[in-house]
């Protein structure tokens, strides 16, 4: 405060004027400094600079030197603004509450006037201190920081300049001030704090347009395909590396739903839809996707919900990334080691399977499994010298996309144990007969062709075809019937043998097959092509060996091995149905209890000679056991020290032989006897003829004893004629001239033609026919057979019955291709008669021509009845006990469609 | 109606024309086939019966060249046995075993001459 005026200024005035004026001019002063202060705080820009102006002006004003104004701010006295104090003092000095007399005017509320040095505390250290005057900024009843003033300045008349005490005017009005300073501060700071929020707010708002920005670009430019869809998988949003990767452009995709994912896939994004709906974020799905192209791509993806403001799920964003190529190097590169365990437990597996089909399927299926090889399609083709072609044996993958997935997904052989692959193998869709299967085994190439396949083998090398069309060699059988684009063919090569190709290709996947896949391969190949051959080689010894025992079995003679103790060890077929019994109960058994039913060797088996002498026998035995004649012979086997073990027998039937022998000696006989009776028949025929005719009419013209001795003539050479007439017809046979007719015409004209002759020996001849049965045959010679067999009968018989027989026989034979049965029937006519019967001694020979029992007769009527029947197809059976009849039965065979 | 009769053997010739006659029928021989042609020729006969076994000519070629000739006329084979099986026979009309009792070879030449008669 300037007090110049008052005690410069002439005294015209009474005290008490003097008074009044000095208080007046007090009072005005006062608003004086207000107006001054209240113009510096509107004039201030901003809070600090308020603060600072604030300062600046008040330490003016009230004449001072320095002047201070500190808030509390976190329990203790900061410095805000300050005048007249060196500038670092801001950030140096802070004030505890109730430190020094501006910590005292904080803590008690009071202005505070102070003189002692001691009250200035560390403050003195940055300005000599000598009068300060201190009052509390208040905001209602709240000391909120001090205003001090410090050396009030005093100029005297001279302009000498002295540090004086505040007065009580200084204080009254700074404190008057301070009141006013505390509500501006306070609406300052409020403006203060909506200013910076504003700003805060402003700046977050930048910040999230930079990030919005950014977040688009990134969106755009990303390498992987961000599409967003509504909640029902429409597509919403539909970046460029969507459109690069599925190949479907923005306006394509935007509006449909989900146009890459396989059909086959639609129930399992359902499932991940609904996962999504709930709120939850599904990561690092590993999936495929198909793009427009067609092809499948295996994908990671990623998906999350889109939720609005409210917290509620709207749509679904997808990230998924193109990891065909990493999936490769995976399985290239990182599964290398799992890859070669794999194939190594499948090569034992090949090295331990011998059985040629299997084998190929497991070393396809190796070829195309996930984790195997992992190639789409593989197929094997193996050289057929003989035909000097390459033939698909077997081909394993699925036929389409969604095949080719499930198959894929399943076939794997993680966790999975040899069987159980094996399992997949023989039923899983790499079963035989799928239907690559089939479309392989119909592919035949000549090795005269120059393609891929065959010069993979004559050259002994491998070829990997990247492009069909760009390959002048590659198969075109292969790219019609199996529609492939790339395929590598590799040879199989087994002991510097080429035994045939393998061939794979990726059809589905679309993925190039690399120099690493070949090389795989070859490794494979090696190991594939000396397991085909073991088990090619293993194939024919058991087929070898198969055949033997088909020999064995299906020989029609008896073969079997005895030990040379005379114990069976093995039998063929032949052997049991000849005993009639089971195996069983012929192995181990001794020979002769089995074959002769004796209790020690037979006498006459030359096993024993064998077994003495070591060397083979071969014999013919009549065997009353057995019943037949028998051609045996004992071969002998050595074991390894050369001792006889065993010999092996092979016995023949001959007992059908050795008759058919004899009756071809016989009939040679017969024919070189018959030739000499047609002869001599034919040279007294003539003769005959003359004599009995003229005698034939003599007889008619004379009477008494000439009548009756003509007729002798007539007679005897009847009967002659008659010799003639059976023996030349036994020479010289007509061929069969066959009709059809019915069996019953015959006998009734038989039965009618032999009356007088049956009624002569007091015979009844009867006929026994059901129904009617219809014959194809010649007729004269069944009737001649008829009647052969009934004139014998009948000469057999006296006073007895005989009885013609007649039926059909129905056999059955097996069905044919087309499932119809061709019926056959034997007819069957039966002579049986009561008479004497036949000598067993001559039952065997009673068809021989020329054989007779009867004294009058040629002895060649059974022989041509025999004959015609055979004839005919048939067959003649005779039936007899001596003294009990006889009992003839012909069998002629009839054949219906 | 005339028949001719071609035997070799000249005992049956004068069988065959003694009964043949007795049938009512007018009957010429002939001894040997060549002569049974000549006869053939000459006479001009209704039916014919031929022995196959003849020496010079033997019954077939005979059967030919008469067929040959006129094939209207019936022949009828006669045989020591049973000829079916001989295809030559087959051309004639008819065949007839050789036997003493004729009564076969008259049914047979009744049944032939009804049959070119009607």
């Amino acid at each position: 405060m300037n007090d110049t005026e008052n005690t410069n200024g002439p005294s015209l005035l009474n005290d008490s004027e003097t008074e009044v004026l000095q208080a007046t001019k007090g009072q005005l002063n006062r608003l004086l400094v207000i107006f001054d202060l209240t113009k510096a705080i509107i004039s201030a820009h901003d809070f600090r600079e308020l603060l600072e102006k604030v300062s600046e002006e008040t330490a003016k004003i009230f004449n001072a030197k320095g002047c201070m104004i500190l808030f509390i701010e976190d329990g203790m006295l900061k410095i805000k603004a300050h005048y007249g104090f060196p500038a670092e003092i801001r950030d140096a000095l802070t004030v505890n509450l109730g430190e020094s007399f501006v910590g005292k005017v904080a803590v008690e509320g009071k202005p505070m006037l102070a003189q002692s040095p001691e009250d200035f505390g560390r403050l003195s250290q940055y300005i000599d201190i000598q009068t300060a005057l201190c009052t509390p900024l208040k905001i209602g009843d709240q000391v909120i920081g001090t205003f001090g003033l410090y050396n009030k300045k005093n100029v005297d008349k001279d302009g000498n300049e002295s540090i004086v005490p505040f007065t009580a005017d200084d204080q009254a009005i700074l404190e008057g001030f301070a009141s006013i300073a505390s509500i501006v501060i306070d609406k300052s700071l409020l403006y203060e704090n909506a200013l910076r929020k504003e700003k805060e707010a402003l700046e977050a708002k930048q910040r999230f347009g930079d990030l919005w920005d950014h977040l688009q670009g990134f969106i755009e430019n990303s390498a992987d395909a961000i599409v967003t869809t509504d909640l029902e998988g429409v597509v919403v949003s539909w970046n460029i590396g969507a459109e690069k990767i599925y190949g479907y452009a923005r306006n394509e995709a935007i509006g449909k739903y989900m146009p890459f994912i396989p059909d086959f896939l639609r129930e399992v994004e359902k499932v991940y839809a609904e996962r999504v709906k709930r709120g939850e974020t599904i990561k690092d799905i590993e999936t495929v996707r198909g793009t427009r192209g067609g092809t499948l791509l295996d994908v990671n993806l990623t998906l999350s919900p889109i939720k609005d403001p409210s917290g509620a799920v709207i749509g679904i964003s997808g990230i998924a990334r193109d990891i065909t190529e990493k999936k490769r190097i995976e399985k290239d590169l990182i599964s290398k080691n799992a890859v070669l365990s794999k194939l190594m437990m499948i090569s034992s597996a090949m090295r331990g399977t011998l059985e040629l089909n299997k084998l190929l399927r497991m070393v396809l299926t190796a070829v195309t499994m996930g984790d195997g090889l992992g190639f789409n399609r593989a197929m094997l083709f193996l050289l057929d010298e003989t035909k000097n072609t390459l033939r698909g044996a077997v081909g394993v993958g699925p036929s389409s996309h969604e095949e080719a997935w499930e198959i894929w997904s399943r076939l794997t052989t993680e966790q999975k144990s040899l069987d159980s692959i094996m399992e997949e193998i023989e039923r899983g869709p790499l079963r035989k007969d799928s239907f690559m299967d089939k479309l392989c085994c119909g592919v035949e190439v000549s090795m005269d062709n120059e393609t891929v396949l065959t010069k993979a083998i004559k050259e002994k090398r491998a070829f990997n075809v990247t492009d069909v069309h760009a390959e002048p060699l590659s198969d075109p059988i292969l790219i019609q019937q199996l529609g492939t684009l790339a395929y590598a063919v590799l040879p199989l090569v087994s002991r510097n043998k080429v035994i045939g190709v393998l061939w794979v290709d990726n059809i589905y996947t679309s993925r190039t097959i690399t120099d690493l896949d070949m090389e795989f391969l070859k490794g494979f190949s090696d190991q594939m092509a000396s397991a085909i051959e073991n088990a090619r080689l293993f194939e024919h010894v058991a087929q070898a060996e198969q055949e033997l025992e088909n020999i064995f079995e299906s020989i029609s003679d008896l073969v079997y091995f005895i030990s040379s103790d005379y114990v069976i060890k093995n039998a063929n077929k032949a052997v049991q149905s000849k005993l009639g019994k089971p195996l069983e109960s012929i192995i181990g058994k001794k020979c002769y209890e089995v074959f002769h039913g004796i209790e020690a060797p037979w006498g006459k088996c030359p096993h024993h000679k064998t077994i003495l002498t070591n060397k083979p026998f071969i014999e013919e035995l009549e065997d009353p056991q057995l019943g037949g004649t028998f051609l045996v012979s004992t071969s002998p086997i050595f074991d390894k020290a050369g001792e006889v073990m065993g010999t092996v027998h092979i016995v023949r039937d001959i007992s059908e032989l050795k008759k058919l022998r004899e009756k071809v000696a016989n009939a040679e006989r017969m024919a070189a006897l018959g030739e000499m009776a047609a002869k001599v028949a034919h040279e007294i025929r003539n003769p005959l003829l003359s004599i009995g005719g003229f005698a034939r009419r003599l007889e008619k013209r004379l009477a008494g004893d000439l009548k009756e001795y003509s007729k002798i003539i007539v007679d005897e050479v009847g009967r002659l004629e008659g010799i003639l007439n059976d023996a030349l017809s036994f020479v010289k046979s007509a061929p069969v001239n066959k009709t059809d007719f019915d069996l019953g015409e015959i006998i009734d004209s038989i039965i009618t033609l032999f009356e007088p002759a049956v009624l002569g020996r007091g015979n009844r001849l009867t006929m026994e026919m059901a129904q009617p049965v219809k014959i194809h045959a010649d007729y004269d010679r069944i009737k001649e057979v008829l009647i052969n067999l009934v004139t014998n009968a009948n000469e057999a018989t006296e006073r007895g019955n005989i009885i013609i027989r007649a039926y059909r026989q129905v056999l059955l034979s097996e069905a044919d291709l087309l499932g119809h049965k061709a019926r056959s029937f034997n007819v069957i006519v039966e002579i049986e008669d009561s008479g004497c019967g036949i000598k067993e001694e001559n039952i065997n020979r009673i068809f021989d021509p020329f054989f007779t029992t009867r004294t009058s007769g040629t002895g060649l009527g059974l022989s041509i009845t025999k004959r015609i029947v055979e004839e005919h197809g048939g067959r003649i059976e005779v039936e007899s006990n001596r003294g009990s009849g006889a009992k003839f039965k012909i069998y002629i065979p009839l054949q219906e469609g | 109606m005339k028949i001719l009769v071609v035997d070799d053997e000249k005992n049956i010739l004068k069988l065959y024309q003694v009964e043949l006659e007795d049938e009512g029928y007018s009957v010429v021989t002939a001894n040997s086939g060549k002569e049974g042609l000549e006869v053939f020729e000459r006479e001009n006969p209704d039916i014919v019966t031929l022995d196959i076994l003849m020496p010079d000519l033997d019954g077939i070629q005979v059967l030919r060249l008469m067929k040959e000739k006129r094939p209207s006329v019936p022949i009828i084979m006669l045989t020591a046995y049973d000829y079916r099986d001989d295809f030559s026979v087959w051309v004639s009309d008819a065949y007839v075993v050789k036997s003493s009792d004729l009564t076969n070879l008259k049914a047979t030449i009744k049944q032939l001459i009804k049959k070119t008669t009607t």
